[in-house]
């Protein structure tokens, strides 16, 4: 296992090397940033002070040499908006997208295995219907939509919790509300599935008539065999989480990743967006080590052949 | 299902949600920040903002979210233009007048200190300037009100200062006014983003991404504001500033959309900004001054201004508003007359002007409350009058291209959504920039139009009102590169428990100071 | 597992329809379906110019009543236009998006993920390692260099989301099929000498379908979702086009004064959503021979303790 988890590692330094230079140059296709920097009668003259200044007018190679080297010194620039250096900036954010996105998950995979496990002892019967409906609409709703409507009926007219911010435990119940239910949705669909699917192997079948019990047929027996695919939804959903909770940090005023990342974009604030984008993929890199790791112990046969070894 | 005899780590599926669940209860222990309930207002102004400022840099406090923070509340400017009456009054300068043609001296206040206890001089103000205007900084506000030219400034003795331009400038003063004074400990190779200033506040903590807390500075010259702190929070969603101040979260609210249904917790104020379209007449059709005009006709501004601003916003006849030096009172917006605008390009297209030629419709999401849905009016009404129009939604760094030189180039003749706000009081701003036939925002001009506008830059008094009233006529008549839409009215979200009248700077201003708690 | 390749197609079909009408939720899961998909496909050619049709006196309009005409029976939008008009052409943008944005990341991420899974070693750990580039990318960055190099177009939002969401197909693939790769039956066709593919295509891909097909489902709407987050973060679908997302998301300023202008499109995208996931798990029951009996038992049968001995259709 050990070794398995050296050669990942090495193994994803170089699609992180991948990642950043597309970053890079997709950032600088989309335009110069001295008009956004500059006031709007700004010359010709103080564009091309800005383009210097920032080292913009240089090759795309040029550049890119020069982050990297920056990069090894650990330098990974200045933000154009802010003036801050562009990896503190990254590093204060992401605590924040952390905890919100590791707390959603917790509850939706717990909620789910409930349901989900709920659901597939009797397909089709009425639990299943309730609880299908139920998630799918719960995953099908815009969630900006659903965050706004939250804050109208749970901060306004029940006066409940607070609108937004992060401040205090109450503050972390609407963002995390809206976040929990798409992937609550889609895992309890999962789980459900392979569930069913499972239920109905032939060795369920031999363990019930030795008289095990309906939940030790599930949790033992079942479950384990069923929550390979769960593993890898719940994963790649975490990634989402870790990658996207754009929307409702936008709008709960949320200081995490995602608002950086979509700010650092609009903004061409490059060294940030770099920064942000370098950090997240490595929390993703982790995560996928993880989740593959996860899936080797659920099932001995997937583990890759690197790890036979 | 060979694997099912051999159980591999047993339970793990249950244990590790749980394992994830402890690990997340340590961490929600030390979570993004615990800050204290706030206290009760009276003893704090709790205040929303659209955005985060980027800094609050005083040599760019001419942006917007930069500004409404530290303007007059942090630092200030040696004299400010009172935005009500549109005259200049004194600050940190008591006295100041033309002692040349291109000299002005000012009297500096006496007995006024900066936050970190160095006293406020000549010295002071002349670094501000030289530091702001003449150095290698790239400030923001260097290149809105004083574009390339150096400023001589001499520190005469401790309370005078004398600052030369290199031509006669009759509104230096008023540029000053945005010029916030900082001591001579600030950085002159580096942007400052906490400054010191003399204002009544200092900034006592940034949170960033969270909150800006200025709390009230006791060695202020003027009268101890109301309020012993002003919080600063951020959301970008209009209807969760103005869910804030229903719940009593926040005091004010910047920037509202009239259809967050505020009530009597909403307060109007006119916001000095403008929307136009600002035509491209070096390209077909619109290089045709009749087709311009028929996109003038073409709009239905009372319709816009009743039915989707709720008649809030007044019909523009031009890009300033009431107020502002150089307002021509006398103009009326031009009428709603789609036959007319059918005449015109039909005359038009009988002289060879190819109508059907595709204009680009350039408008920037989300700028201001609604713009999307006046972009479809207006690609209707000008489909209407028998105009190509394609609507295209960018966003902002993309529009600038298109708005500032030099220009992006399109497929078509572009009519570019423009808003412009004229914070300064003197229609030179608005004039200089979009009129000039070399003007960073002016597709085009004339001669005898530009030496109207020099002539009148140059003027003073009476004369340069007159001046710029008589640019904003000829616009209309004789160049038309504008179809002018409407006044814009903000909206500030205000708890009962706060009485404040805005004002036309608010939104680039916002004064704590003029803020007290009801009783 | 047992595989239905045996099963003539003929009867399966039929057998299929017959068990279609025997489950209500399904069958009226179906015609949802059929009656969106029709829309999308005629309505837009029926309505167009109703859609676009603005009276700014006419904003605002609440829905249910009949006064001011049939076309505003949904009540009209801010501009005046029918709000029934604008849900039917929006759903061919919607669908138009995230019809061949689904079907194109299905197909390229379980062919591969599938062939990756099946030759495990390095073939499998490259595809991986691209799967991660592509998941640790930022999708919004691509959607803004999208919308700046090029125009906001449905076709770019397609590819978008297509690219952003092949791993998700690829990850699952790969992991199913290099659990197949070592089972029995496998084993027996390679040592029988079938080609790599023909396993692949003959043994793996039956087995593995079906949970992709109901991740390909759930993709579904997570990729009108999407769409419609891109139009709340100003670069999605860009008017004069209008999508359910671009709809539910230019409404959420209304929420106060105009509900429906976002509560419908959003029932739209919720009841799309539920219809295709309930057609699809039945699908995938009523595809699964060691399943099907489910659905051919009368309903009060249906009891946890399931006879060990069943009829195989």
């Amino acid at each position: 296992m050990l070794i398995y988890l050296r050669k990942r590692i090495v193994s994803s330094a170089l699609p992180l090397v991948v990642v950043i230079v597309g970053v890079f140059a997709l950032a600088r296709m989309t335009g110069n940033p001295a008009s956004l920097y500059l006031p709007l009668n700004a010359t010709q003259q103080m564009r091309d002070d800005f383009t210097a200044r920032n080292g913009l007018d240089q090759p795309l190679l040029v550049q890119m040499a020069d982050y990297f080297g920056g990069v090894l010194r650990l330098d990974f620039g200045q933000s154009l908006r802010t003036g801050q250096d562009a990896a503190a900036m990254a590093l204060r954010a992401f605590p924040a997208t952390l905890q919100l996105a590791a707390t959603t998950m917790v509850l939706a995979v717990l909620l789910a295995l409930v349901v989900g496990c709920w659901a597939a002892l009797k397909p089709n019967g009425i639990a299943d219907r309730i609880s299908s409906f139920v998630s799918m609409a719960a995953a099908s709703i815009p969630d900006f939509w659903l965050a706004i409507v939250g804050i109208w009926v749970f901060a306004i007219t029940l006066g409940w919790l607070p609108t937004s911010g992060v401040s205090g435990a109450g503050t972390w119940v609407l963002p995390i509300a809206t976040l929990l239910l798409r992937p609550f949705g889609v895992l309890v669909q999962i789980v459900r599935g392979s569930m069913v699917s499972a239920l109905s192997e032939p060795y369920i079948k031999l363990a019930r008539s030795r008289g095990a019990g309906e939940l030790r047929v599930v949790t033992h027996h079942a479950l384990r065999n069923a929550g390979a695919p769960a593993l890898t939804v719940a994963g790649d959903l975490t990634v989402g989480l870790v990658n996207g909770a754009v929307v409702v940090e936008t709008i709960f005023g949320w200081p995490g990743i995602g608002k950086l990342m979509i700010d650092s974009i609009l903004q061409r604030d490059f060294a940030v967006l770099q920064a942000a984008v370098l950090l997240t993929a490595v929390a993703i890199f982790a995560l996928n080590i993880l989740i593959d790791m996860g899936y080797a112990l659920l099932d001995a046969r997937v583990r890759p052949v690197t790890a036979r070894a | 299902m060979t694997s099912s005899s051999t159980p591999l780590f047993p339970a793990s599926a249950v244990k590790w949600p749980a394992l994830a669940a402890g690990a997340l209860l340590a961490l929600s222990g030390c979570a993004v920040s615990n800050s204290e309930a706030v206290p009760a207002s009276g003893s704090a102004l709790r205040v929303v903002l659209g955005q985060e400022p980027p800094t609050l840099e005083a040599c760019e406090s001419n942006l917007t979210s930069t500004g409404v923070v530290v303007r007059s509340n942090v630092t200030e400017p040696l004299v400010e233009r009172n935005p009500q009456t549109g005259e200049l009054e004194p600050l940190l300068a008591t006295e100041w007048k033309a002692t040349s043609d291109t000299e002005w001296t000012f009297k500096l206040r006496e007995g006024v200190k900066f936050q970190d206890g160095t006293p406020f001089n000549a010295e002071a103000a002349a670094f501000t300037i030289d530091r702001a205007v003449n150095s290698k900084l790239g400030c923001n506000v260097e290149g809105y009100v004083f574009g390339d030219a150096d400023l001589k400034v001499k520190a005469v003795d401790a309370t005078t200062l004398t600052v030369t331009t290199p031509e006669p400038d009759p509104i230096l003063p008023l540029r000053l006014s945005f010029l916030e004074v900082v001591p001579t400990s600030t950085s002159t190779t580096a942007k400052v983003r906490e400054p010191i200033g003399t204002g009544p506040y200092k900034i006592e903590k940034w949170d960033a991404g969270q909150k800006i807390t200025l709390s009230s500075w006791d060695g202020y010259w003027g009268d101890k504001p109301a309020y012993a702190k002003a919080e600063y929070q951020w959301r970008s969603e209009s209807s969760v500033r103005a869910a804030m101040i229903t719940s009593g979260e926040a005091d004010v609210a910047m920037g509202l959309s009239p259809d967050d249904n505020m009530g009597d917790l909403g307060v109007d104020y006119p916001n000095n900004e403008t929307v136009a379209l600002r035509l491209e007449a070096t390209k077909a059709p619109l290089n045709d001054i009749r087709v311009r005009q028929a996109v003038n006709y073409a709009i239905d501004k009372e319709g816009i201004v009743s039915s989707l601003y709720q008649g809030k916003h007044k019909v523009a006849a031009q890009l300033v508003p009431e107020g502002i030096v150089g307002h021509n009172s006398a103009l009326k917006g031009w009428a709603f007359d789609l036959d007319k605008a059918k005449a015109l390009v039909a005359e038009a297209k009988a002289d060879g002007v190819d109508t059907s030629a595709q204009i680009s419709l350039v408008v920037r999401s989300a700028q201001f409350p609604k713009i999307t849905e006046l972009a479809q009016v207006l690609q209707e009404q000008l489909s209407q009058a028998g105009l190509n129009v394609k609507l295209k939604m960018l966003e902002t760094s993309q529009h600038l291209t298109y708005q500032v030189r030099p220009f992006a180039d399109d497929e078509g003749a572009v009519a570019l959504m423009t808003q412009h706000g004229n914070q300064a009081g003197d229609a030179a701003f608005t004039v200089d920039q979009y009129m000039l036939s070399t003007g960073a925002q002016s597709y085009f001009g004339t001669p005898e139009f530009d030496a109207l506008i020099k002539k009148a830059d140059a003027a003073s008094g009476d004369d340069r009102k007159k001046g710029f009233e008589d640019i904003f006529a000829y616009q209309n008549d004789k160049v038309v590169q504008f179809a002018h839409i409407s006044h814009q009215t903000g909206i500030i979200g205000k708890s009962k428990s706060v009485n404040y009248t805005p004002n036309s700077s608010s939104g680039d201003e916002l004064r704590v100071s003029e803020m007290t708690p009801a009783s | 597992m047992k595989s239905s390749i045996t099963e003539p197609a003929v009867e399966g079909n039929l057998t299929l329809f017959r068990l279609l009408l025997k489950d209500r939720f399904a069958m009226v899961s179906a015609l949802v379906l059929i009656l969106i998909g029709l829309t999308a496909v005629i309505g837009p050619v029926l309505m167009g110019d109703l859609a676009t049709k603005q009276n700014l006196l006419f904003a605002n309009k609440a829905p249910f009543s009949l006064a001011y005409g049939w076309e505003y029976v949904l009540g009209s939008d801010s501009l005046g236009r029918s709000m029934l008009a604008r849900l039917v052409v929006a759903s061919r943008t919607t669908f138009s998006v995230a019809l061949p944005a689904v079907a194109a990341a299905l197909v390229i991420g379980s062919l591969w993920g599938v062939w990756a899974g099946y030759h495990r070693g390095w073939r499998e750990n490259v595809s991986m390692r691209i799967a991660d580039v592509i998941m640790s990318f930022p999708s919004l960055l691509l959607a803004v260099v999208v919308l700046y190099v090029f125009s906001p177009s449905a076709g770019n939002i397609v590819l978008i989301l297509a690219l952003t969401r092949i791993p998700i197909y690829l990850r699952t693939a790969r992991a199913e099929s290099a659990e197949l790769q070592s089972r029995t039956f496998v084993d027996a066709a390679r040592t029988f000498g079938a080609r790599p593919n023909a396993i692949i295509g003959r043994h793996v891909i039956p087995v593995v379908l079906p949970t992709l097909l109901t991740l390909a489902t759930l993709e579904f709407c997570y990729v009108m979702l999407a769409e419609s987050s891109l139009s709340f973060l100003g670069i999605g679908i860009q008017p004069p086009d209008v999508s359910w997302g671009l709809m539910v998301s230019q409404g959420r300023q209304y929420l106060q004064t105009a509900w429906w202008l976002s509560i419908f499109p959003g029932v739209a995208i919720v009841v799309t959503t539920i219809a295709a996931n309930v057609l699809a798990a039945w699908l995938r029951i009523a595809t699964d021979p060691a399943q099907r009996w489910r659905l051919a038992l009368p309903r009060k049968r249906l009891i946890v303790r399931i006879p060990v001995k069943e009829a195989k259709p």
